[in-house]
């Protein structure tokens, strides 16, 4: 057992408990689903992308190692993967604003709130050392899945110059995060 | 923290894009070979992960649609029970019709030993291949069936060795006895002519691929 309850679900899964397996999409699935309606646009895709995902939660929750990370990290990083893949698969993939709108449509859990919030006042400290446009233009690549030519577009910017913006950010980030 | 030499700070960068999602898909697939075969690599985008994981705050939860009877269906509902090549003609007549994929698994399932995932470089279509006590399960868990004018074929390719046939994929997946596979060994599939290639050799194009790992 660990002190992470998603953790203690996978490795669970990992080991073919299905009971866990139903516990873990009750306890986890609104918090993916939000992600993948967040970045998929709406709320049809997002839901086959939910099944995929679970699916592959199955066969992989073997390489989850909950010494390396929380469990929903791990679960956010999987979703998020597969929803990038989807948008870069697309055949037109410059992002669509209705993802915004589109966008979760209940607060978050007391409880994912509180597991994110040490990390949350972490890296927002750290954002708050870049430059805002800059910030911004990282965080909508997160959440949203925007492509450095997507990014380029909406900022106005050569692609070069967007792909340097998000380099040096990203080594300014690391600086801070990892003093 | 000291700056990194510079190879390394290239690998690190590349780590970050990935896990920040702005690479193309052709950069991302370079950045997922490297992932699954250099743990350095893995390492930093396990630590970029992290560090980026306080950004998860944005995505608010959704209202939870009832998927698990469908993802349970798809990972463990019973297979029929057919001979690998039995019963082709019955299925080639349905298979343009959506069928439900489902994989076989026993009542208590085995831990898998080696899995793959096959995926296509280009569109949707995605296998997953589970290895457990010499059985090779294979699903269809994204993308469409081959039309009835085709058949998606399975392959093996160990080393250097020419691909070896495992037979056509029927529409709701299979399980058929493969003693002896190894980690790194390619699973591909080939779109073929109905029934299989007629040269022992995959004749049309790959429509997915991937290794195998150790589960």
């Amino acid at each position: 057992m660990t002190d992470d309850p998603i953790a203690d679900l996978l490795l669970a899964v990992a080991a073919q408990d299905r009971v866990a397996f139903r516990k873990l999409y009750t306890d986890a699935g609104s918090k993916l689903m939000g992600v993948l309606i967040r970045m998929l646009g709406s709320r049809a895709e997002a839901e086959d992308a939910l099944q995929e995902v679970f699916t592959r939660v199955w066969l992989r929750a073997g390489r989850y190692d909950a010494t390396k990370g929380r469990g929903m990290t791990w679960l956010i990083a999987l979703s998020r993967y597969h929803a990038i893949d989807k948008i870069r698969a697309r055949p037109d993939h410059v992002s669509d604003d209705l993802a915004i709108e589109a966008a979760a449509d209940t607060a978050p859990r007391a409880e994912t709130r509180l597991v994110a919030m040490g990390e949350a006042r972490r890296i927002g400290e750290c954002f708050d050392t870049l430059e805002p446009d800059r910030a911004a233009a990282l965080r909508g690549a997160y959440l949203e899945g925007h492509s450095y030519v997507d990014l380029a577009a909406r900022h106005d910017v050569p692609l070069n110059t967007m792909r340097t913006w998000l380099r040096r950010s990203l080594l300014k980030l690391r600086e801070c995060m990892d003093a | 923290m000291s700056p990194l030499a510079p190879k390394d700070e290239d690998a690190d960068l590349l780590a970050a894009e990935y896990v920040l999602g702005v690479l193309d898909l052709v950069e991302r697939a370079g950045a997922e070979v490297l992932l699954k075969n250099d743990s350095q690599f893995a390492a930093r985008v396990a630590d970029w992960e992290g560090r980026l994981a306080g950004l998860n705050d944005g995505y608010a939860a959704a209202a939870l649609p009832d998927l698990m009877a469908k993802i349970e269906a798809r990972l463990f509902a019973q297979a029929p029970k057919r001979r690998w090549f039995a019963d082709l003609r019955l299925w080639g007549g349905v298979a343009a019709a959506a069928v439900a994929v489902v994989v076989y698994l026993a009542v208590t399932p085995p831990k898998p030993e080696l899995t793959a995932t096959l995926s296509a470089d280009q569109g949707a279509l995605q296998f997953a291949a589970v290895i457990t006590q010499n059985h090779l399960t294979i699903t269809r868990i994204a993308g469409d069936v081959a039309d009835a004018a085709h058949s998606h074929q399975l392959w093996i390719i160990v080393g250097a060795n020419p691909p070896v046939s495992l037979g056509v994929i029927p529409a709701e997946g299979e399980t058929i006895s493969l003693p002896g596979a190894v980690a790194g060994a390619i699973l591909a599939v080939s779109l073929e002519q109905p029934g299989g290639s007629p040269t022992g050799q995959p004749t049309g194009p790959i429509v997915a691929k991937g290794a195998l790992v150790k589960a």
